[in-house]
């Protein structure tokens, strides 16, 4: 039989899985629907309870019904902090990609390559993104803060690799056509399957994004 | 242990055997019959986010009773504590619950049990020192340090009794095993950047 709580348990567990993936799996709207439903429900099976007694309820004179009231409030506050606590795992995972430098349009195509398998058993919003329609503008926008605070230093990059260099120079591929770019010896063309031979604090941003591939 | 706290949310989940102290008509869905009312003295496993409240809040009541008495679960109670005491090595405690010491911590706050925080504290003892044994083991700490067939070959002995104790730690002593796993490791590549260069 099911309680009150269980749906935000489940939404919970899901948050659970969430932290031990890489990527971020589909946006439970269903179950985030169901959860803010059940709040709802409680909220008004309590108003009911209450109606009769015109604000002048006495818990002691009527306990049954202040334990009822007590375990409407709880479930309410229990189903609050699941839902807070599931979205809070999703924004950290969010944040986390941001600063890796992950294209909000790469995580919709991840997520329509997977479309077709575990994308739809997740029972997602059926969408072409894992993300919900407010993560998407909380990923845009948090971006957007990152770039203007990274905008403060111009010739350091917050975001990369902290990892030192073996060499400056390193030799690439192009993966994907990714257009002109400017360098200090000039403009270089990058399209598809042609290599060359850049220096990599250039690139290192077009390496995270999966334009270029590392040789050697 | 945050607000934020999924494993913290999770230990909440867990059911505690409860006594309801009082007849409440409205909640008899608790106990499978949604029609009926549920009547005092009956037993329903509540989920401890839920329990805690109803055995600590003060009804208002002169005798001071509260709405549910509770027991401990059945993953700290008698039997597995004789096990603990006996071995705590040899009891897979994520059989008992995933989240089995933030639920003992959980439940020593509410209960006035003697026994328990003594068992346990041995019991994590011991068992920390095993994960430590096989966290560096599966690093391959020793191995690389060319101690020779010997240490190999008992690790190879214990493998699969290593497998099923590793199979058997809850959620926080997972994390233990994974901090010095990775202890481990990061150490050891470390020690072979500094050769190199």
């Amino acid at each position: 039989m099911p309680m009150y709580g269980d749906l935000g348990n489940k939404l919970v567990q899901h948050a659970k899985r969430t932290q031990n993936l890489a990527h971020l799996p589909a946006y439970q709207t269903e179950l985030v629907r169901a959860v803010t439903r059940e709040v709802r429900d409680l909220d008004r099976d309590t108003k009911n309870l209450l109606e009769p007694f015109q604000g002048s309820f006495d818990p002691s004179a009527d306990q049954a019904t202040a334990c009822t009231l007590l375990v409407n409030h709880l479930a309410m506050r229990r189903n609050k902090r699941c839902l807070l606590a599931y979205h809070r795992t999703r924004t950290d995972k969010l944040e986390e990609l941001v600063w890796n430098g992950v294209d909000v349009l790469d995580l919709a195509g991840q997520q329509a390559g997977g479309a077709n398998g575990a994308g739809v058993a997740d029972g997602g919003a059926g969408g072409s993104s894992s993300l919900s329609p407010q993560e998407e503008d909380y990923f845009r926008q948090y971006g957007d803060l990152l770039a203007a605070y990274k905008g403060q230093w111009t010739d350091i990059d917050l975001t990369g690799s902290l990892e030192p260099p073996r060499d400056l120079f390193i030799d690439v591929r192009v993966l994907k056509d990714a257009g002109e770019i400017q360098t200090e010896y000039g403009a270089i063309n990058l399209t598809k399957n042609s290599q060359f031979y850049v220096r990599q604090g250039d690139v290192d941003r077009l390496i995270a994004q999966g334009y270029l591939m590392k040789l050697g | 242990m945050s607000y934020y706290d999924i494993d913290s949310i999770l230990t909440d989940a867990e059911k505690i055997p409860c006594t309801f102290q009082l007849d409440v008509p409205d909640l008899g869905y608790l106990d499978n019959t949604p029609t009926q009312p549920l009547k005092s003295g009956t037993k329903v496993g509540l989920p401890l986010w839920l329990a805690e409240m109803l055995a600590i809040a003060n009804t208002g009541d002169v005798e001071g009773k509260s709405f549910v008495s509770f027991d401990l679960p059945r993953a700290l109670g008698n039997d597995v504590l004789q096990a603990l005491k006996a071995d705590p090595r040899a009891v897979p405690l994520r059989d008992q619950s995933a989240h089995f010491y933030a639920l003992a911590t959980r439940m020593m706050e509410l209960s006035e049990e003697q026994e328990l925080p003594a068992v346990l504290r041995r019991t994590f003892v011991t068992r920390a020192s095993e994960i430590a044994l096989h966290a560096r083991k599966v690093g391959g700490v020793g191995h690389s340090k060319g101690k020779g067939a010997a240490e190999e070959g008992s690790n190879l002995g214990i493998g699969g009794a290593g497998d099923e104790f590793l199979r058997g730690l809850d959620e926080w002593e997972r994390n233990l095993f994974r901090k010095a796993h990775d202890g481990a490791k990061a150490g050891k590549e470390w020690m072979e950047g500094v050769k190199k260069h």
